[in-house]
Formats: structure tokens, sequence, C-alpha cells
């Protein structure tokens, strides 16, 4: 049994990736078996997902723990968690990132493939969505699947969905993707702080699980916990506002579902937009709101 | 109502296109549309709820591309889901249903209406925590209180059997012994939204096995009928001992169908109650739904080890088999039950069932509680279970219900 751990963004289709990848492998003939796990995420929060290969009929239907492979799609996940937790000592981790095998840094040295999926998707698709072309990566660094049964699921599964030409176009992107990714080394010795998860006792946990603000040895938990939670991280394109453009309507001020925009005198005749990037999630709703254009969703370079 | 389709159960064209056999890769959700598809239902009314909104959304796309001419009714809730169904099964129409946890407990108040008018609507249910607090995982607290309602209820182990079920479901509610609802748990997440291979029959196969619904009783405004009306109690107390019969009639049913269709399709579910390993097994686990995969895994490895362990898929809770778990365990010495809800004071449903069954037995029975509010039951807790009842084999049994896995309760 191969057991592969997507590493995502709720909105990137790491699922969908996960699905097409155990249907790649049972276009070969072998079982698959892809589920996500689903906690209360909403577009950007960071998602896992899952798949299972084996030659025999799979029974088990636990969670996976310790993978073979761990597959991120979004490198900002790198920075915020060890992904590598719980990855076989013979496991391979496969990055969509602009940086060399050797220029990442994890908390151990494993064997490490990279490619550029964000690119490849915006030359090939003319979008960010890296799930397809990562699973050319996939195919590559593992040899589980080939990657002409890889293009067979991403037409069967994605044209089904998107009709048959974007089908052809996401296929098209996994081949790319297989063709320059770099498979070598990464770098360890990364430290993550532990984050220790609360987890109470029966007669620690107040009644019926009601909570105002509480102090927990992991931080606080309940009502006004996000002021240590950030969520800015979750962003992948981040909104900037033109001062010069903005009017001043509070359009954006109403429709962000974060409540991260604020209404800030700077001395001009209208108040003008200002994101609060700790919490702003980059969902976009504000740009796509602006009635003069005067937010712009760019994309974030992470470190 | 579509021009095609069986005029007040007299049978007619079928509503679906002809599909083909085929082996696909789906969600639990998707089975169960599917299957919904092949046994050619002829109306279909749900309200979406996470994790069974798929089911609903699949089954709509069948409509929408016209893969089907049944009629998909939008309703505003799951209790106008289930009046819907059930006045169009008593028209005659094949009718199918989809629920989950809160929507389950919304439509608890027609569903004795359903099987009072004896009226064989089939319904997945994604078994789902029930409020509060507010989860969407997997749990049997949201049907395992609709135990007295008369309708037949069973839990599926994977997708395949979902989709098996679905159209065996329609054979044993509709045979004319029997005439009761069927709701099937599939457990939320772990099969709902989980993909994996599934074979499907043709229609045609499904057709052959399968025949039209024949209703016995039909509202028909050509031929007046009044159905479930003011009953005084001069009559009530025979109408619940039919149903009362009707649910033991389908015992043997279920055995004919599940027999049937292993003849038909090569699948064969051993009807209310699958044995694993049971032979010489000094202590059995019977379980339910998908952890009874992960603990088939469990049993083969401990019976490398040389420990003689089996296990019991309790797949249908109502009929309860009682006299088939009676002669399947008569050789146990330790019986191990799995629940995955609380009877609060008491312990498992299924256990509780399982005790009253066993009653005579000099024996223990044990009780674990696992994967409650949807926490992964993960090998390591059945292996638990195991070695509990592998103690208690050798005199040291230390509780008799066990919260597996639980912060602050010891095992």
């Amino acid at each position: 049994m191969y057991e592969f751990r997507f590493h995502g963004r709720g909105g990137q289709g790491g699922r969908m990736a996960a699905e097409a990848l155990a249907l790649a492998a049972f276009l070969e003939g072998k079982y698959a078996v892809s589920f996500p796990f689903f906690g209360a995420e909403r577009r950007g929060a960071p998602v896992r997902a899952f798949t299972r290969i084996d030659d025999k009929k799979i029974r088990t239907k636990t969670q996976i723990y310790e993978p073979d492979a761990v597959i991120v799609l979004d490198e900002s996940l790198l920075e915020t968690e060890d992904v590598l937790e719980g990855l076989k000592d013979d496991g391979v981790i496969i990055i969509n990132t602009q940086r060399k095998p050797e220029e990442i840094e994890l908390s151990r040295e494993v064997r490490c493939a990279t490619v550029d999926a964000t690119s490849i998707a915006l030359d090939v698709l003319g979008k960010a969505i890296t799930n397809t072309a990562i699973l050319g990566a996939i195919a590559k660094a593992t040899g589980e699947v080939g990657i002409d049964s890889i293009e067979k699921a991403i037409i069967e599964k994605f044209g089904a969905r998107l009709g048959k030409e974007a089908g052809e176009k996401n296929a098209k992107a996994a081949r790319v993707a297989y063709e320059s990714t770099v498979v070598g080394k990464s770098k360890g010795g990364k430290q993550f702080e532990p984050k220790p998860q609360w987890l109470p006792t029966v007669d620690e946990l107040p009644l019926g699980g009601s909570i105002g603000t509480m102090e927990t040895y992991a931080g606080l938990v309940g009502i006004g916990s996000f002021i240590e939670n950030k969520t800015g991280g979750w962003r992948v394109f981040m909104p900037v506002v033109n001062d010069d453009k903005c009017i001043g309507c509070k359009i954006c001020w109403f429709y962000c579902p974060e409540a991260a925009i604020k209404m800030v005198d700077k001395g001009a005749k209208t108040k003008k937009a200002v994101i609060n990037y700790d919490y702003c999630k980059g969902c976009g709703i504000c740009a796509n709101e602006c009635p003069t254009k005067a937010i712009s969703m760019e994309r974030e370079v992470k470190a | 109502m579509p021009d095609k389709g069986h005029k007040y159960g007299e049978g007619g064209e079928s509503m679906i296109q002809k599909l083909e056999a085929k082996k696909m890769v789906i969600t639990g959700d998707h089975a169960a549309a599917y299957a919904a598809l092949l046994a050619d239902v002829e109306v279909v009314a749900a309200y979406p709820i996470t994790p069974q909104t798929l089911i609903v959304e699949d089954f709509a796309t069948f409509v929408d591309d016209g893969i089907t001419d049944a009629e998909f009714i939008m309703v505003e809730s799951e209790h106008s889901a289930m009046s819907a169904v059930i006045g169009s099964e008593a028209a005659g129409a094949r009718s199918f249903t989809a629920t989950s946890s809160q929507g389950l407990a919304l439509m608890h108040e027609m569903l004795p209406i359903a099987s009072g008018l004896h009226l064989p609507i089939v319904m997945p249910v994604v078994n789902r925590t029930v409020a509060a607090p507010i989860g969407i995982w997997c749990e049997y607290n949201d049907m395992m209180p609709q135990r007295d309602t008369g309708w037949m209820q069973m839990y599926s182990e994977d997708n395949q059997e979902v989709l098996d079920m679905v159209i065996m479901g329609y054979k044993i509610a509709e045979n004319h012994d029997v005439l009761l609802p069927i709701m099937m748990g599939l457990d939320a997440f772990i099969l709902s939204h989980t993909v994996e291979p599934v074979e499907a029959p043709s229609s045609d196969e499904v057709a052959d096995f399968l025949p039209p619904y024949k209703p016995i009783a039909v509202l028909d405004p050509d031929n007046p009928m009044a159905i479930g009306t003011f009953t005084p109690p001069e009559y009530i107390q025979e109408l619940r001992y039919q149903t009362h019969r009707c649910m033991k009639n389908a015992r043997k049913v279920i055995y004919d169908v599940t027999k049937e269709f292993a003849s038909k399709f090569g699948r064969n579910y051993h009807g209310l109650i699958e044995e694993y390993e049971t032979d010489d097994a000094e202590v059995i686990l019977i379980t339910m739904g998908t952890v009874t995969g992960t603990a088939r895994d469990v049993v083969d490895a401990y019976r490398k080890q040389g420990k003689k362990v089996g296990l019991i898929k309790l797949r249908f809770f109502r009929p309860f088999p009682a006299e088939e778990l009676r002669k399947a365990l008569q050789n146990a010495e330790v019986i191990g039950v799995f629940d995955r809800a609380v009877s609060y004071g008491v312990g498992g449903p299924a256990w509780i069932d399982v005790k009253s069954a066993l009653y005579g037995f000099d024996k223990p029975v044990l009780n674990f509680l696992a994967g409650i509010g949807g926490r992964d039951i993960v090998r390591g807790d059945v292996e638990k279970m195991f070695d509990i009842m592998l103690d208690a084999k050798n005199g040291k049994a230390k509780k008799e219900i066990v919260w597996i896995n639980t912060r602050g309760v010891e095992e």
C-alpha cells in the first residue's frame, strides 16, 4: 500500500487532485481510495486530502498518519506547519515552488521534488489553479502512477466537469509539470515551534462545551481567540488599494466577510479603504465589488 | 408529472435511458444517487444537508442531463421532502429521498406515517452528529433514535454496498410480505465523500432483478380510497401488529433478496449479518458501518499471531437479527459490541439490543463506544477492543462499557 497526503488551501483543488490520482491508479488496474479531511474550512484555509493505492482491495477506513508521499500545493504552508509530520523515512515530498529542492528548508533532509506548478498553470491554463499540474510532478517523483494514466484521469475527471477542451489543457499542464519536475534532496534542520492542541479531559471541558474566552496551555480558545490566530497567512493573492481611485463608498467595507477593511481618514475629501493584512484571507470579493476598480489582486510573493 | 412512468402503479415505460454496466471511482453519495437512477425511481424529493448534499446534487444533474425523466421536487425542508415522497409513493410511484442528522430529526414526525401506510420508500441517511454541539462528522446518534418508527435500517461498510443496497432496498421494501420503508446509513465523509472503485450493473440487469413497484393501495382519483384516516382504538392495535409482523417477515425476505442478488451480480452480503473468521473464534467483535473494514484487517493480523478472534458485521439493525446472533455467538467466550452512538446513562444502542438478544448466555458482553462525533477510529483503537476482550476471556474484565480513547475516562 502506498499513501499520499495533500496539503493545500480551500479552493485550490487539493481534493480533486487526490481523487484524480486515485482514478489514475484505478485506470492502471489498481485499487485506490481518496478522501478529504473535512474541517470547518473555507476558501483559503489549510486543508488536507488523502489517497491510498494498493494492488488489492483496501478495507481499512482510517485516516492516513504515516504517508509515503506528501504533496504541498501552497508553498506558504511550509512556513506554518511541519508538513513532514509522519512522513516515512524513505518518503518523498513534492512541492509547488519556483525554488530547487536543495533550496527548500524542512524539518529534516528528505527526498524532495519541486515544480513551478503555479507558473505552469498560469501559462497553460491562464489560471493559478495548480491541482492538475502537480499530478505530473507526483508521477515523476513517486513512479506509483504513470504520466499517461494521469493524463487520462485528468481528461476523464476534469473534462466531465469543465468540458473536453479544459480537460485536455489540464492534462497538458500535468505533462509539462512532469517534464520540468526536479528531484533532489531538501535541506533539513528547520525548527518549528511546537503548537500544542488543547485536549481537555471530560472534567476539564466546560459543561456542554460552552466557553467564553479561556486561557489554556495551547493559548486562547473560544470568543476572541482570533487575536492570536491570524488568518492573513492563508492568502495567495493580496488586495491592494489605489487611494487615487478610492472614492470612500464603503462597498468593500460592507462586503468583506472578515471585517478586515477599515475606512481611514487620510486627510482627503473621503475616507480611504485600508486592508488589515493580519486577517485578510485574499478572497478577492472587495476587488470584485469595487465600483471604481480601486482594488487590485496581486500575487503575494512569500519568502 | 412526466408523461412516462407508471400511472397509479399500473406499470409503464422506464424513466431512464439505457445505462451500460461500468466500473467507476465514486463517492458513497454518488453511489447512492446512481443506484436510485438504476432503480428507475419516478419521484425524488430531497432537501440538501451536509454531507448528504452530493446525493441530491447528483440526482438533480441526472434529471437536468435528461438521463432520467423522474420528477425532482424542490422542497423547503426535510419535513416536506418526506411528506412529498409519502404522497408520490402513495400514488404508486417508486420514490427516493436522502438526508442526514438534523434533517432526519426534522423528518421524524413523518417517518411513522410512511411505515404506517406501508409505503416502501428508500432513503439513504448519511450518518452525522446531531446537535448540540454542531458537528458534521460521523455518528449514529441521528439514525438510532428512529429505531421504533417502523422503518427498516441497515448500515453500509463501503460504497459498493451503498449502491447495491439501494437496489436491494427497493426489492426488499416492495415485497408484499414487507411493504415497509427502509433507511440505509452511510458514514459521513468516510463513505459519503470518499471515492473508491464501485461496480455498477447495467440498467437492463437491474430491471431484470427489480420489477416495477406494485402497490397494494393507490391514491387514484378514478378509484377513490381513504388512507391514514382517523382510527379509533378498536382497530389500531391490530394495525400495529400488522406492522410488527411485516418487520418480522422482512428477515426472510432480506435473506432471499441478498441470495438472489449474489447469484445475479456475484456480490454476497449474507443477509442480516456477515460473519468473518468466526468459526473457531473465542472472542467476537460486533461491528457496524465502516469500522468493519478496519476491523477485518485487525482480525487477519491477530489470526496470524494465533489469536482466535473474529467479527460479525451487523448489517441490519431493524429488523434485528436476534436469532442469527444467538446462533453465531453460541461458541464465543467473550462478545464485544461496537457502538457509534449513546443511549445516555445506559450504553450503546446496538449493545443494548445484542444483550437483550443474548439473554441467558452466561458470558461477558462488552460495549465499546468509539468514533463518537466523527473521531477517527484508528487501527490501534480496534486492537484495543480485541485486547480488552482477550483479557476478559482470562477473567480480567474491568468494565462492561468501555469508552475508547476518551480523555479523562478509564478504559
